[in-house]
């Protein structure tokens, strides 16, 4: 799974100016970190679902994604 | 009593107004047929044309559905019938998305959709009772102009498809729609007369008033439009001052949020839109840059270029800048900056038949003193670049439209428009543009673009129709919508009142960008010395009959050149495009040393004789760098000679290592991070340190939204100490050097110090091995010298600054930080301290302290920005006398082009000038020669031969014997060649 995050999910998210890093999987919740653009999206709700349903079609897995976000301080005013 | 505050919870009178204006807007289409037949397939661009799909194929596309995946691209596909009750009208597309999206009909391009506008006409497209409809999308999360609140508020990688429809227009609403647009800009500015604000707000109530929001008819659209014209147009009795021309134009980064390969279908789409606005409105013109935006259009949209020449023939599409990119204009040497020119225009000659007179650099990020020479003798007389205007932190630029002097003398004339590049031509805005423009009384008229961009996608329907109710309102400014060029010459050509600006245009801002991405300025010195390599040699070659690789070279270069855009070098761009420039290095680099081949013989490139220490790997050597064997030695190789080069056999003791380490130049006091206490010139009998000295330095760096961008001036309050690891010690030692070297660790990263002393060299050299993991670290390492000077000279690529080191004034305070390019010295009248570096170029100057910015850690907009492995060096160079007697440029130039081999060999009869290219002119039937004087020095140098004297283009413009020189002169001179080019 961190393969397929790093590997799979990652340069898509980098095309956007996002991040993410890949945390535990354990017990179908799979925990990522959501940088950069990502951080600071206001549907990124909408992305995680759909990094959900990639798993389940290429891994054939069903997860659930609790994404922590790591915002840079100078972007909390947004 | 206590005070109760009264808090109006009703709604105001102009609240009421801008509720029926949003009412009002939902009417512009009158009839809307929804396109239920469509269909999407996802996919990733992976190359300019190529495309990864997703497995799922094609799938149904209905209005609620999610669409568009993140970096994605979407391909839509419908073939819709032409309903009979929308035959024979004026038909449109409807589509609202986040997403930019270029739309096919029936084979033909039509246009573009994204969020500054949702609607193409489709009338002149159509001939049949079917439609076919192509479009491509590519999504933004980040969109590609942040200023538009519309377009902020729809951002993010999946979105939801909200219909696409076939529709008419209402052009009784739409019209006073624009009106109100328009009107309401001005009411709620408080830039504009507030009696007159009074009286729009007052009459634009009455002329709503008489539409029944309840039951909206035409008619009554059509009597409030009058009364706009006959009561609010017609009112002349305030009266605005002001002439500003309306310069329609589109910012396009080829990277920045998106790789190069997006800025393809970025372009046309963006071209796209500005032809089918020229389509409808004669009138308009709008500026575009970058060859090499044409260049991709011409190449993968050839329909579509032709159009676009088409409009360039009738004078509404306007070819502007001249260059091939937008580049950076602080890092990149003279050499670059001229072939950005040269490729440039030749492009535009030969496309359009024009050399371009203008350079157009909106948002670069300052601008050396090089340029005007290089603008001049590229056919370019007008220069325009905004960013001083609008973003300086510390001082107002104080000139808009005025002369800029460079630093040979040369003079072009320069406009930095009022405000920023992007607007989208509102009144406030044009108020804005005249009431900051500061040559009122002696510029002329002043330039404020319009177009939404940095992604492109330019001017919208909008912004013409308001533009063309301009001079019903009493209270604007005059206002003329003129073309780039036309602009320039009507108001700054042969205008005697300009005032002169002597100096280089610093942007006291964005600081960091000399240092941000270490790794690829270090890739873009080693090329820009390699190119040069390789054209000298294939030339030589090429003159003993071998062929010229003149296209594979000019390929080379222009990949180059492409990556000196000021997104890309300058280091403020995501993760993928430093990938894609880091691709585009190793590949450039691969092929150039196919392209210099080897020989038996070590080739000197530089039209000097190399006389100082270099570095020559050898398996069998006894010094190592940068974990490779080789031998330190002097080559004595004389000016385009090729030769054999011999380690010098060396067996006295030359050094004492104890408490001080003593050689033939200096007794030095190490620290155990390296830093040095004492470097006592022996020869020189004086002390150069005089506080830290060689002293590496971590300072927090939090410059806030602009992280890529900026150092403020407070990245001293917060120092992080540096563990040393293991202390400075011996490591290697041999006949020619000794190397120090010291490891200094944080909790993230590892700095390795290898500190070399040599025999023969004044020359100290700091190698820096480094694992960097820091977040919002700035590494500089810090000299102050026991030297009393005012200011610096720094190395510019083509001649030297003088910048001043004290704090006087505000305009030295903003230039806390500053960009030089091989070389800094400081010095006294009869000696300083030079700092040679391969790769370096923002450093900090503060009295007698000169600080190297090594490295930074930034986050935004690359998260993981200069994290990894670097390696680099810089040389502490004492000297006597001044700067220019010791040959620090020389020495610099011989520290920087390492030497290689090829068995050619020619000759040298260019005196002090230095050879900054040999190369085969483009037509492929004469020697170019580039030289240029860069120790500010007058002279003549007799050739005994007749040469043809060039511009940067490579034009004849004249014939001489004699080559006579002025200070920091660039000089191009051909001359014939008698081989033939195959």
């Amino acid at each position: 799974m961190k393969d397929y995050i790093e590997k799979v999910i990652k340069p898509k998210l980098q095309g956007d100016g996002g991040e993410i890093d890949f945390l535990s999987h354990e017990d179908g919740i799979l925990t990522v970190l959501l940088q950069g653009e990502c951080s600071k999206c206001l549907i990124v709700e909408r992305c995680i679902a759909w990094i959900e349903g990639e798993i389940l079609r290429d891994k054939g897995e069903r997860v659930r994604i609790i994404a922590q976000k790591k915002k840079p301080f100078f972007w909390d005013k947004d | 009593m206590a005070h109760i505050k009264v808090v109006r919870r009703s709604m105001r009178p102009e609240e009421w107004t801008d509720l029926r204006f949003g009412w009002l807007k939902r009417y512009i289409y009158e009839e809307k047929y929804e396109i239920e037949n469509l269909k999407v397939r996802d996919a990733r661009q992976t190359s300019e044309m190529q495309y990864e799909y997703y497995p799922e194929g094609w799938r149904e596309l209905r209005r609620g559905d999610m669409y568009f995946t993140p970096d994605g691209t979407a391909f839509f596909d419908a073939e819709v019938k032409i309903p009979r009750h929308l035959k024979d009208k004026e038909l449109w597309l409807s589509l609202k998305t986040a997403a930019e999206i270029i739309v096919k009909v029936n084979g033909r391009y039509v246009g573009g959709v994204d969020p500054n506008r949702d609607r193409i006409l489709l009338t002149p497209y159509i001939d049949s009772d079917v439609l076919h409809f192509e479009m491509e999308g590519y999504n933004r999360s980040k969109p590609d102009d942040e200023r538009n609140p519309e377009s902020l508020s729809v951002r993010g990688c999946r979105q939801i498809f909200e219909g696409a429809y076939l529709a008419t227009v209402n052009h009784t609403v739409l019209d006073l729609v624009y009106d109100l647009e328009l009107l309401l800009d001005i009411a709620k500015s408080e830039l504009f007369n507030e009696d007159y604000r009074s009286f729009l707000n007052r009459e634009i109530n009455n002329a709503l008033n008489l539409i029944d929001f309840d039951e909206l008819k035409n008619e009554d659209v059509a009597k409030a439009k009058k009364y706009v014209d006959d009561v609010i147009y017609a009112n002349d009795d305030y009266k605005g001052n002001g002439d500003v021309a309306l310069i329609a134009h589109s910012h396009l980064d080829i990277a920045y949020y998106w790789r190069r390969i997006h800025s393809v279908q970025k372009n046309l789409r963006t071209v796209l839109i500005q032809l089918r606005l020229m389509d409808r409105y004669p009138d308009f013109k709008y500026t575009h840059t970058q060859a090499y935006t044409y260049e991709m259009l011409e190449k993968y949209y050839p329909d579509v270029f032709e159009e676009l020449k088409e409009k360039v023939a009738k004078g509404q599409f306007e070819p502007v800048g001249a260059m091939y990119v937008e580049p950076d204009c602080n890092i990149p040497a003279a050499e670059s900056l001229i072939r950005q020119f040269m490729y440039g225009q030749h492009y535009f000659r030969e496309k359009f038949g024009m050399t371009v007179k203008n350079c157009w650099l909106p948002d670069v990020f300052g601008n050396s003193w090089i340029l005007p020479q290089i603008l001049k003798k590229s056919g370019v007389d007008y220069f325009v670049s905004n960013k001083m205007s609008t973003w300086n932190d510390t001082n107002r630029f104080p000139h808009n439209n005025f002369i800029w002097k460079g630093i040979d003398g040369s003079e072009v004339y320069a406009c930095v428009p009022p405000t920023h590049f992007i607007t989208w031509n509102m009144p406030s805005q044009i108020q804005e543009n005249w009431e900051a423009y500061q040559d009122k009384n002696q510029g002329g008229q002043t330039m404020s673009m319009f177009g939404y961009g940095d992604g492109g996608s330019g001017c919208t329907e909008e912004m013409i129709e308001v533009m063309h109710r301009f001079n019903k309102l009493s209270v604007m400014p005059k206002t003329e919508h003129i073309g780039g060029q036309e602009f320039l010459e009507k108001n700054l050509k042969d205008n005697k009142n300009l005032a002169k600006w002597d100096g280089d245009l610093y942007l006291e801002m964005h600081r960091g960008t000399f240092t941000t991405k270490s790794r690829m300025k270090r890739y873009n010195r080693q090329l820009e010395y390699k190119l040069r390599e390789a054209e000298i040699i294939s030339t030589l070659r090429h003159l003993k009959g071998e062929e010229y690789p003149a296209g594979e070279i000019r390929e080379l270069y222009k990949r180059l050149l492409i990556n000196q855009f000021h997104d890309i070098l300058p280091g403020s761009h995501i993760t993928p495009v430093y990938r894609d420039a880091m691709a585009d290095y190793e590949e450039i680099d691969q092929k150039l040393d196919r392209i210099i081949g080897t020989g038996s013989r070590y080739f000197n490139s530089l039209n000097f004789t190399r006389k100082h220490l270099a570095f020559i790997p050898d398996e069998k050597g006894d010094s190592t760098r940068y974990g490779k064997k080789g031998n330190w030695l002097i080559p004595y190789l004389p000016a385009l000679s090729s030769g054999e080069i011999k380690k010098e056999e060396y067996k006295d003791e030359w050094i004492t290592v104890g408490e001080k380490v003593i050689t033939p130049f200096y007794e030095i006091g190490f620290n155990p991070d390296g830093s040095i206490n004492s470097l006592y010139d022996r020869e020189l009998d004086r002390e150069w340190v005089k506080g830290e000295f060689n002293k590496l330095k971590l300072y927090k760096d939090n410059p806030g939204v602009y992280d890529a961008w900026d150092i403020l001036p407070n990245y001293t309050d917060r120092e992080i100490e540096f563990k040393v690891v293991s202390p400075l010690e011996v490591i290697e030692k041999n006949s020619e050097a000794v190397s120090f070297a010291c490891t200094l660790a944080t909790d993230k990263s590892e700095w390795k110090r290898i500190i070399r002393v040599f025999r023969q060299s004044r020359g100290i050299e700091v190698e820096n091995v480094v694992d960097w993991n820091e977040r919002h670290v700035l590494a500089k390492a810090q000299f102050d010298c026991n030297v009393l000077t005012r200011k610096a000279v720094c190395d510019t690529s083509a001649g030297f600054t003088e910048r001043e080191t004290h704090r006087n004034t505000t305009w030295q305070q903003a230039r806390f930080e500053v960009c030089h390019h091989k070389w800094v010295d400081m010095a006294e009248t009869d000696g300083g301290i030079a700092l040679i570096n391969d790769s370096k170029y923002g450093v900090g100057l503060l009295e007698n302290s000169m600080s190297l910015s090594l490295l930074r850690a930034t986050v935004r907009p690359d998260v993981n920005g200069d994290r990894g492995h670097h390696e680099f060096s810089y040389m502490i160079y004492p000297h006597g006398d001044d700067f220019i007697k010791a040959e620090i440029n020389n020495i610099a130039y011989e520290y920087n082009i390492p030497l290689c081999k090829a068995d050619v060999s020619g000759e040298s009869i260019f005196g002090d000038l230095y050879m900054q290219t040999m190369k085969m002119s483009e037509k492929g039937d004469t020697v170019v020669v580039r030289l240029s004087e860069q120790n500010g020095k007058r002279g003549r140098i007799k050739l005994g031969k007749k040469v043809k004297l060039l511009n940067f283009l490579e034009d004849t413009v004249g014939e001489v014997d004699v080559i006579e020189y002025k200070p920091f002169e660039i000089i191009t001179i051909g001359m014939e060649s008698t081989a033939v080019v195959k």
